[in-house]
């Protein structure tokens, strides 16, 4: 009889839990201070550098924005910022460091690339290794990580005044932006960086070496600027790695203990915004709320994964061994990163079947920003539905929540089956599941879906990889992923301004900051997830676990 | 057990004959029937999309060659069993919608027969009677009415004094007393003398007819719950849309051999069927139960903002004590005695129309303080109470001559008393005052010794002071006792339970209310109100987003009606009160404000359960079918933890699926089971029955019904 | 061309953050690095004879029977590793060709173990790394097998 996990396994969760929602703890405090514009020690170096920015980029920064304008600006910076690096990729050949001399990206690859790190989603079907110039891995790859993050986490702050009603509105989108890279992106991945080198990782511009091996053999040592992708990829839950392997290949995860560093990594932030959204609300518990509800889904996901015992094999590396493979794709997934240590073609349908609900979730505890932001859309909707029962119209840090709130929020809730549900359909009746060679079975089914619901959830793993580089998939996936990113950040901001607004009542109805209604919310997100995606879960892993199939699809 | 679950939250008096109202069997039948029109049913999407499948399944059943691939020749007889499950669905859902219609228009039929047209008997300029049908009349019109006549429509008493019987409006059978400036409201009967009224509406806009017309309207708007359940109730359909259609073309693809029948069984069981054919009953069931209390809502989003209520403005008099506070003893001070304090009481009162004031006269005379000024009484210039002074005076000559009317003990009915005795004498002028203490106490130049010891103790003891003056000299106190109603502290202890404050507001002093207050358990009060108070302390509540219920029937009182979120005025109340407020009581009793909140409370609570059932019970119903679905993949049977074989897996889950709709129309109508407890406790509580109980319950069901239809059919199946 | 004034600041925006994120940050990095930590900056390398002959990091191919060899299936192709099972399964082979005793074989390997979980989980060790000591210690037999250096 095998227990499901080892007790040190079992000890490295709980402690790599504790190190994290420490971490996050005082991070959240940071975060609420730079936010909320609160004096600090740092601002006599850092509000000359953001004076410069603003001024560059021609903006004011202390204007106060309606939601439409705050997305607007968002949408705007975010589709030149992609365009940009769609200019990088499809024209690297022409461009100065490219030692290797990679030939510029097919234009539908360039397109599906920037429009997959700039979404947050970093689903690759581009070999970075093996395609991307430096200058692309930094001037398009890195620089898009980084604003993606910003984004996600300008997204969440703009959302937290909102909901909060206590900033008398959401803000000004260039100021969060700005004060996400400068104050809090840019000097976490440089420390981490550096932490990173430190433990083995890459980090150079000379070119790749060429090597005579022991045996007399050649070998091309692909190093390059790893580490500080590395970093914003794993703390800004981007997840594309500078390789095709992603964190299995070993200059981007050398050793067990850069594999736990970059777990940490891509947990630090999520959490912590959950940490902030309990101050901006003036009530932590509120906060507390969604980190014991989100963090129990997360447990619920590793519980999935660890029913079946899973043994090292083809396909993993052996420095983690197979409790931290599993580990880790259960994490990249719930913080929905998609950086892999492993091919997933290695985990039993069970791990699989894990990973989906992380990504059908989007909140345990999900991406950076956007994570909290979908826990507040399962929030609106539970208090929803249950809150009637408490006998009064319901409501959500003392605002009421109104028939628009829940048109939104169905709107957001609705459009993930539909960019999920319908490409995958699609693909099937144009053949190009076929082509890429999905079979019609289970296995190849849980391919395609998985490709359209890791691109719809912004996460970005995928078994598929560069064999999914066909104009179908690149085109498909990359208007699913920027469908699954904006529309309901789209929504969401528009709930939060309207919230802002609105008149307060705190004491009453029911409360939303105890343990009864952590509870609640996770049921009720358990439910209306499975309500939509149950029969795709049956014809996937589960159907792959019924029939047997161990490890390898 | 709890009598107030069993018969709704309302428990007023209802009029006796409406207790069981007989529903016409045969009307709801074929109404039902044809508000199956698809044309009529498309304003509900949800059981309109099940009426669609259920077209689609028939012609299944008829022709299944036209379904290739997801259909099968041999299957034509469970095609039928299908469609017609699909068929009773929808008819369930519509049957509900007759159900609510008919017993509200049970209501309304009765309401009718109090609003029958009768002869009004109309007077002219020169007071000559035309006869006229009550219809007729017109608002300003001069009405007179007579010992036996019907009230024709709602109008206010201009002269005379009546015995006017409301009990086919308010089931109370105890007559009232209506002087001039009362309103009469349009179907009661006049059971003494004569009164001359003035019209107050049109015919089509009295109140009876507005509680009609409300109980009639089948195009409510919807409230903000109704809308926003509306708006998550079409999202659900979309996705579950969206779903099956993905299934359909998988099976297809990937050649899963998915059944287009047992599809749509699946697609029907999702959907929000329960909630969806239930959701117009209830909110019906709500305007049904309003009525039946005899309270117009002029919209249900008022009776869902009862629900709300945060804070509960109660005036103290009329809704926690009876009001009329009884004079019982008038004591002496500075010397004079008590004769001389209730002969002046009796004078001072001689115009005060409240009970206070009639009680004053009523102990002076009991006790033969009758006062020789009697008879220069009716030329007194008399001031009269106002809540600016807080007093109230008369100004009279001084008299010898006095003779105690004839008919002594009908001393009440004085304005004919009046009439009789005028007499011109002329004597010294007198100004006799009384009011609050604290008013009367500032009229005076000194004030006698004991005074204020003995307002305090009156007011400690919870009854009430009042000052009397003679000139400009305080001759004594009247001593007023109050008498809580029935009921009321359970009441008021209900309301907190639940979270609402409850704020009593009086025109006493703040002696008087704490003792009155702490008697009931109320924490928050406001003494020494002015008129102007009320509008004050609701915009105060409201300030952090409180939502505001009051009461209120004074010209004094609209605008804060206007201004609260919930605003109950008294029928018998004046025009403006009753035009700021959005809840009128026909009944004008006050205490009623604490049951319309719970009315809302429940009518929310219901919505709220039935949509929470609804979507919980799909998890059995995917358990049911979705392992059986996919034909060609038998290995699914090992989550098929019902273990029922496919043909018996659909059909139970279907009828399971429909046979739910009727089974909570009872719950629908009188909402859910409910007694004041604390929000969080009545949530929990609600939250395990109904959604565990629906998680659970349709398991349960499921597998019983196909234990059934194992047994009744056979292997045939 | 003139640029509308609701894309004028978005765009120069994009090019500032491109600039900040895309080439300050990694160069200021690799500065660092290049510094610091020139070793691990440039792929941990491995070196004999004072040449680089590859990175223990990254798996290289050995054919020679008197090798450790790395595993050719995994995710990333290039895993520089094996378990310790693995290793001692292959001793017999080494032993036989190079006459090295399994026991000292075993005591070599058994000195470069690692675990997945630092001090617990499953043993394993580098290649190349221990390819490396026995080229150093055994050159008498090694010798003909290396090319590099």
């Amino acid at each position: 009889m095998h227990t499901l996990v080892s007790i040190p396994d079992a000890l490295s969760i709980v402690a790599v839990w504790a190190i994290v929602i420490l971490m996050a703890w005082v991070l959240g405090g940071y975060l609420y201070a730079i936010y909320t514009g609160k004096k600090g020690r740092l601002d006599r170096f850092f509000d000359p550098v953001e004076r410069f920015i603003y001024r560059l980029a021609g903006v004011d920064p202390s204007r106060e924005m309606s939601s439409k304008d705050y997305f607007l600006n968002l949408i705007i910076l975010n589709a030149f910022q992609c365009g940009l690096a769609f200019v990088i990729l499809s024209f690297q050949s022409y461009l100065p460091l490219n030692p290797q001399h990679f030939p510029n990206l097919s234009w539908d690859l360039s397109l599906n690339t920037a429009l997959s790190i700039s979404s947050n989603t970093n689903l690759q079907h581009y070999g970075g290794g093996s395609s991307l110039s430096y200058l692309s891995q930094m001037m398009a790859i890195q620089f898009l990580q980084f604003t993606s993050a910003a984004t996600g986490l300008s997204v969440a702050v703009a959302i937290f005044r909102g909901f909060s009603g206590r900033f008398g509105g959401i803000g000004n989108f260039y100021y969060d932006f700005v004060r996400s890279l400068t104050r809090v992106l840019i000097p976490l991945s440089f420390v981490a960086a550096i932490i990173l080198v430190a433990l083995g990782i890459p980090q150079t511009l000379n070119g790749y070496v060429l090597v005579k091996t022991l045996e007399g053999g050649s070998q091309v040592l692909k190093v390059g600027p790893v580490a500080s992708l590395v970093s914003i990829m794993q703390l800004g839950t981007n997840g594309g790695g500078y390789y095709g392997a992603n964190s299995a290949y070993p200059y981007q995860n050398p050793s067990p203990l850069t594999n736990w560093v970059e777990i940490v990594l891509m947990m630090l932030i999520p959490t912590a915004v959950i940490f902030l959204f309990g101050r901006m609300v003036g009530n932590r518990k509120e906060g507390n709320v969604i980190l014991v509800s989100s963090y129990t889904l997360y447990a619920i996901d590793l519980v999935i994964s660890f029913i079946t015992v899973t043994t090292i094999g083809p396909g993993m590396e052996v420095r983690f061994g197979a409790f931290s493979s599993v580990f880790w794709t259960v994490t990249t997934t719930a913080f929905t990163t998609g950086s892999v240590n492993a091919s997933l073609a290695a985990f039993n349908p069970l791990v699989i079947l894990a990973a989906f609900m992380g990504m059908l979730i989007q909140a345990t505890p999900g991406g950076i920003g956007v994570g909290t932001m979908y826990m507040l859309m399962y929030i609106v909707m539970t208090v929803f539905i249950v809150g009637l029962m408490a006998g009064r119209t319901p409501e959500y840090l003392g605002a009421k929540i109104t028939p628009r709130d829940v048109k939104l929020a169905v709107i957001a809730f609705l459009s993930h089956p539909l960019i999920i549900l319908v490409p995958t359909a699609l693909a099937y009746s144009m053949g190009a599941a076929g082509a890429v060679g999905a079979g019609k079975g289970p296995v190849g089914f849980i391919e395609i879906f998985y490709e359209f619901t890791s691109a719809a959830a912004n996460n970005g793993s995928d078994f598929l990889g560069t064999s999914a580089n066909t104009v179908f998939f690149n085109v498909s996936t990359g208007i699913v992923m920027w469908l699954g990113r904006f529309i309901p950040i789209a929504v969401m901001i528009s709930i939060a301004g309207n919230m802002s607004g609105r008149v307060r009542n705190i004491q009453a109805g029911l409360r939303t900051d105890n343990l009864i209604f952590a509870a609640v919310l996770v049921f009720s997100i358990m439910i209306l997830v499975v309500l939509t995606f149950f029969p795709f879960l049956v014809l996937g892993p589960i159907l792959s676990y019924l029939e047997g199939i161990p490890n390898g699809l | 057990m709890d009598s107030d679950a069993e018969r709704g939250i309302l428990t007023g008096k209802s009029a006796p004959e409406e207790k069981k109202p007989k529903l016409p069997v045969a009307k709801i039948l074929e109404e039902s029937i044809v508000r199956m029109n698809p044309a009529k049913l498309i304003s509900n999407p949800v059981m309109f999309v099940v009426e669609l499948t259920f077209f689609l399944v028939g012609i299944m059943a008829i022709d299944p060659t036209l379904f290739p691939v997801v259909s099968s020749g041999s299957e034509q007889v469970f095609y039928v069993y299908v469609a017609v499950i699909l068929g009773i669905t929808v008819w369930f859902s519509t049957l509900s919608d007759s159900i609510a219609e008919a017993q509200i228009r049970a209501t309304a039929s009765n309401l009718r027969k109090i609003e029958q047209e009768v002869k009004a008997k109309k007077l002219d300029g020169d007071r000559k009677v035309t006869e006229v049908s009550s219809k007729d009349l017109r608002k300003g019109d001069m009405i007179l009415i007579e010992k036996g006549d019907g009230i024709p429509i709602d109008c206010e008493v201009l002269e005379g004094l009546a015995m006017v019987d409301e009990s086919l409006l308010t089931g109370e059978s105890a007559l009232v007393k209506k002087a001039p400036s009362d309103v009469l409201i349009g179907g009661s009967i006049l059971m003494s003398d004569s009164l001359v009224a003035l019209v107050s509406v049109n015919p089509e806009e009295t109140y009876l007819s507005k509680l009609i017309s409300m109980v009639e309207s089948s195009k409510r708007p919807k409230t903000p719950n109704e809308t926003a359940i509306s708006i998550l109730l079409l999202g659900l359909t979309v996705i579950f849309t969206i779903i099956v259609a993905a299934i359909l073309w998988l099976s297809i693809e990937l050649n899963l051999g998915v059944d287009l029948s047992v599809l749509i069984a699946l697609y029907v069981c999702l959907l929000p069927t329960t909630i969806g054919a239930l959701l117009p009953a209830i909110g019906i069931s709500g305007i049904n139960r309003m009525s039946r209390d005899r309270i117009i809502a002029k919209s249900g989003k008022s009776i869902e903002a009862a629900g709300d209520t945060d804070s509960l403005l109660l005036d103290k008099t009329g809704t926690i004590t009876f009001g009329n506070r009884m004079a019982t003893e008038f004591i002496p001070l500075g010397g004079h005695s008590a004769r001389e304090v209730g002969e002046a009481s009796f004078l001072s009162s001689w115009n005060d129309d409240t009970p206070e004031g009639r009680s004053i006269i009523d102990l002076a005379f009991r006790e033969g303080f009758v006062p020789k000024e009697f008879s220069s009484i009716g030329r007194a210039e008399s001031m009269e109470f106002s809540a600016v002074t807080r007093m109230s005076s008369v100004k009279l000559e001084d008299a010898d001559d006095f003779h105690l009317p004839k008919g002594g003990r009908d001393i009440l009915q004085r304005r004919r008393v009046r009439r009789k005795y005028l007499n011109p004498d002329s004597g010294v002028e007198l100004e006799i005052s009384k009011g609050a203490p604290d008013a009367i106490k500032g009229s005076v130049p000194e004030c006698p010794e004991g005074f204020d010891s003995t307002v305090t103790e009156i007011s400690s003891s919870g009854d009430t002071a009042m000052g009397v003056t003679v000139g400009d000299e305080i001759v004594g106190i009247i001593r007023l006792k109050d008498k809580l109603k029935p009921g009321i502290r359970e009441k008021i202890e209900s309301v907190k339970v639940m979270g609402i404050k409850p704020l009593m507001i009086t025109g006493d002093q703040p002696e008087t209310a704490r003792n009155i207050a702490s008697e009931v358990g109320i924490d928050n009060f406001v003494s020494r109100a002015k008129p102007e108070t009320k509008f004050t302390v609701v915009r105060e509540e409201q300030q952090g987003g409180k939502v505001v219920a009051m009461i209120g029937d004074g010209t004094n009182d609209a605008p804060a009606l206007a201004a609260a979120d919930v605003g109950l005025a008294m029928a018998t109340g004046t025009m403006a009160a009753k035009e700021a407020a959005n809840l009128v009581d026909l009944e004008s009793n006050p205490a009623k404000i604490i049951d319309v909140v719970m009315l809302g409370k429940q009518l929310l609570m219901t919505r709220g359960a039935v949509t929470t059932f609804s979507i919980s019970n799909d998890i059995a119903k995917y358990f049911a079918i979705v392992p059986i679905m996919f034909a060609s993949l038998s290995v699914l049977q090992k989550i098929n933890i019902l273990g029922l074989s496919p043909h018996v897996a659909v059909l139970a889950a279907l009828i399971f699926n429909a046979a739910i709709i009727p089974a909570l129309i009872p719950l629908a109508m009188k909402g859910t089971r409910f007694k004041p407890r604390s929000t969080m406790s009545i949530f929990l509580r609600n939250a395990v029955t109904y959604g565990l109980g629906g998680i659970a319950l349709p398991f349960i069901g499921i597998e019983a019904i196909g234990l059934l239809l194992r047994l009744t059919f056979g292997g045939s199946l | 061309m003139k640029i509308p004034e609701k894309l004028n600041a978005p765009l120069r925006m994009a090019i500032v953050s491109m600039i900040i994120c895309g080439l300050v940050f990694p160069v200021a990095v690799t500065g660092i690095a290049e510094l610091a930590f020139p070793f691990q900056a440039n792929g941990e390398q491995a070196t004999f004879n004072n040449t680089s002959i590859g990175s223990y990091l990254i798996a290289q191919e050995f054919t020679a029977p008197v090798f450790f060899h790395p595993r050719n299936d995994s995710a990333s192709g290039v895993d520089p590793d094996i378990m310790l099972s693995s290793a001692y399964a292959q001793i017999p082979g080494i032993s036989n060709s190079t006459g090295i005793s399994s026991s000292i074989l075993h005591g070599i390997v058994d000195n470069f173990v690692s675990y997945t979980m630092f001090f617990f989980g499953t043993p394993y060790i580098n290649v190349l790394q221990v390819n490396l000591y026995l080229v150093e210690h055994y050159s008498s037999v090694y010798s003909k097998y290396v090319k590099a250096g």
